[in-house]
């Protein structure tokens, strides 16, 4: 009875008050968009000279060849070139590698520490956040000289590894082809877990108490608790982090350059290293090195998309 | 309404101002400090203070010419100029570049033919033969002479006498020998001293290029660019050599430069075969004074190679942008022709030039007590003058990351003409 009674008030307005009301709507929906696009007008040209217009040269420079300035149209013998070059597939499997171990591996440990860290009953949180976050305000540069010194031959690792008698003879860490790369791994790792595990307590402290509450009351245990609960709350999260990451990986280069240079031989070689030597170290040939980028700008692409497939399917 | 559009057209405004101002500010920036339109001063890149900055600073000094310019010495990395000019030069923008620029040979080429037109040709201005053979192949190209010859990258062979005086050798018996004989000595210096005959980085193939020069053999063809791997027997022997240095267990190890000087620092190994610019480092170690002596570098073991090598090394190059008479002016006048300002490089600095009249003078016959009264810097000048002239080409570093697999997979067991086309294979492909 009330709300017919009030819908009809409602009817009951003046036809020029109601006309009025639209209209201002409208000029303030149109006014507000105008507004809007002068407030991003000056990032979108921003954007488009800095970033855009760079790839679309990019785009074309992949498709010449040349020393330095020589640059000429080769048409697609540069993507050819690509898959008979050794140093291109040494650098994409061991890109690949990284990606593969390293991301999970990342992953589930930012997990696992923000769930720890979220737990209320824990003491000294803020001391542990801290800790396990600090890695992530060094630099690049200074981080990894550390390690290339803590995994050197006479190595505090070694010594350590030595003193213990966990091995008779020291590791050449950096000079072996397979230790090289763990060393990386275990490099990267230790620099952005706490990056990651960020995201994890910020949206861990969304996730509603009273849902866990049931749980326990329903006998789930913590472990359900964390499969069933946390895991799919955070989902978005872990879509957000592992694509990041994902990028940030296939880019990997300062921690590479810095801690083995590549080596041995071409054992830890990245995809923007080998653009780099090929743009820089050797004789110059942007042409080549531009269609080797634009490797990492395809791969980004696929794997986001698969991810988002995987992990966002029902969004 | 109105309001807000003024304020749109203020901030547009001021924008557009900020833009304007900071391009202007820039524009002038850049012609002012960089000096390339401005010719009353000149602008030099080079990258170690201790070194080649130190000696464009000397030069300065002792430039008594009639140009009416200032010098103005920029150190930036190494790496940051190779950069800075590849970056510029593909860019067909002078603008911020030098007048003068230091450039390592093994790189030389590959600016000189990547950017044709980019550098001033110096030929009517210096007189080659005032400089070391092996210096006017790297630094030259179509006929023209790019490069003024700066620092000798004589190789040598650094020892120590103490350690072979244990093991019952001379001095003599390691002058002029052959890499085997080498290995020999290192063999029996393990023995008695326990110490390691040298170091060896398996990513830096150093080792094998100042061998393979001692035959005047290098990656590449004449031609610069063809690879020359496969079949190569100068480069075989190398390989050969490298190997048994490792199967001999004489070599330790090290995997950056860091560790390479403490090697010889702590007194971990018995000789550092290297470059001459190596001194300053091994002179680091004051209590190892006396105990040092530097003799030519072993040679390969094949006919016609000799007791003489070169690693690094680098060498002056004028750009071809306004300013370049004033530059040329300015290096002919001190490098190119000032046998004093060589002496006192050698008594100041330590840097050892190419310039062959410089060779007379007295700093260069100075005795040097931290190896035992030893005339080191005529001894190196005359062997830079025996080292073979090679093109090092346009792909040293390429080649030699494809040759690090190579001789990795090598060391592991390879057959050796196996691993060479493969190498060959690679850089073929690479290097198109």
């Amino acid at each position: 009875m009330r709300e017919q009674s009030t819908k009809k008030g409602e009817l009951d307005l003046p036809v020029s008050l109601r006309y009025k009301e639209t209209k201002r709507q409208k000029t303030g929906v149109f006014f507000r968009r105008k507004v809007g696009w002068l407030f991003v007008i000056i990032s979108i040209i921003a954007i488009s000279i800095f970033n855009f217009y760079p790839m679309v040269q990019a785009f074309l420079l992949s498709f010449q060849s040349g020393m330095g300035a020589n640059l000429e149209y080769v048409g697609f013998d540069n993507w050819q070139r690509l898959f008979g070059d050794p140093t291109f597939i040494a650098a994409l499997t061991n890109t690949s590698i990284y990606l593969l171990i390293q991301v999970p591996l990342m992953i589930v440990l930012a997990l696992f520490f923000s769930v720890l860290l979220n737990d209320p009953k824990l003491k000294f949180k803020g001391f542990f956040r801290i800790a396990i976050f600090l890695p992530c305000v060094t630099s690049l540069v200074a981080y990894s000289v550390v390690f290339k010194y803590l995994f050197g031959i006479d190595g505090i690792i070694n010594q350590f590894l030595l003193n213990f008698g966990f091995i008779s003879q020291t590791i050449n860490f950096l000079a072996d082809p397979f230790w090289a790369k763990v060393v990386i791994i275990l490099a990267i790792t230790w620099r952005w877990t706490g990056y990651n595990m960020i995201f994890y307590l910020a949206a861990l402290q969304n996730v509603d108490k009273s849902i866990y509450e049931a749980a326990r009351i329903d006998g789930a245990n913590s472990i359900q608790q964390f499969f069933q609960i946390t895991v799919p709350m955070l989902k978005p999260i872990i879509l957000f982090t592992s694509i990041t990451s994902t990028i940030g990986t296939l880019q990997i280069f300062d921690e590479i350059v810095n801690i083995t240079n590549g080596g041995p031989g071409n054992a830890t070689i990245s995809i923007s290293q080998y653009i780099y030597n090929l743009s820089f170290e050797y004789t110059p040939d942007f042409g080549y090195a531009s269609t080797v980028s634009y490797v990492i700008v395809i791969l980004v692409v696929i794997l986001s998309i698969i991810q988002f497939r995987v992990a966002g399917e029902k969004k | 309404m109105k309001k807000f559009y003024l304020m749109l057209l203020l901030v547009v405004g001021m924008v557009v101002l900020a833009a304007c101002s900071s391009g202007d500010e820039e524009a002038s920036g850049g012609s002012g400090s960089e000096g390339s339109s401005d010719l009353d001063t000149i602008t030099a890149w080079a990258w170690d203070p201790a070194f080649n900055i130190a000696a464009l600073e000397k030069a300065k000094e002792a430039y008594d010419g009639d140009g009416e310019y200032e010098v103005n010495v920029i150190e930036n990395a190494q790496d940051d100029i190779i950069q800075k000019l590849n970056t510029g030069l593909s860019s067909g923008t002078t603008n911020g570049m030098p007048n003068i620029v230091l450039i390592e040979d093994y790189r030389a080429q590959s600016f000189l033919q990547a950017y044709p037109d980019a550098f001033h040709p110096l030929t009517d201005v210096i007189s080659s033969d005032d400089f070391a053979d092996y210096k006017i192949a790297t630094t030259s190209y179509d006929g023209e002479q790019y490069g003024l010859p700066f620092d000798s990258g004589v190789a040598a062979l650094y020892v120590r006498t103490d350690y072979l005086e244990e093991a019952g050798y001379t001095v003599e018996d390691v002058t002029n020998i052959t890499w085997q004989e080498y290995i020999e000595i290192g063999k029996d210096v393990k023995e008695a001293t326990g110490k390691n005959m040298l170091t060896l980085d398996p990513n830096d193939l150093a080792q094998v290029r100042m061998m393979i020069q001692t035959n005047g053999s290098w990656y590449v063809d004449e031609d610069g660019s063809t690879p020359n791997l496969a079949g190569n027997e100068t480069l075989e022997k190398a390989f050969e050599t490298y190997k048994e240095m490792m199967d001999a267990d004489i070599a330790k190890i090290v995997s950056d430069w860091s560790q390479f000087v403490g090697a010889f620092n702590s007194g971990d190994v018995a000789s550092v075969p290297t470059g001459n610019w190596i001194t300053p480092s091994v002179k680091q170690a004051a209590d190892q004074s006396g105990n040092w002596a530097v003799v030519p570098m072993p040679r390969l073991d094949m006919d016609g190679a000799v007791n003489a090598s070169n690693l690094g090394g680098s060498s002056w190059y004028v750009l071809n942008v306004d300013g370049k008479e004033q530059a040329a002016d300015f290096l002919l006048n001190t490098f190119g022709s000032n046998p004093d300002l060589y002496q006192t490089l050698v008594k100041d600095i330590g840097a050892l030039g190419t310039y062959s009249p410089a060779a007379e003078g007295d700093a260069y016959a100075v005795e040097d007590e931290f190896f035992g009264g030893q005339q080191l810097i005529t001894d190196l000048s005359t062997w830079t003058d025996e080292i073979p002239g090679v093109n090092y080409g346009l792909h040293t570093y390429a080649i030699e990351d494809i040759l690090v697999t190579g001789m990795q997979d090598y060391l592991n067991g390879a057959e050796l003409t196996t691993v060479l086309e493969n190498v060959q294979g690679q850089a073929e492909a690479q290097l198109k």
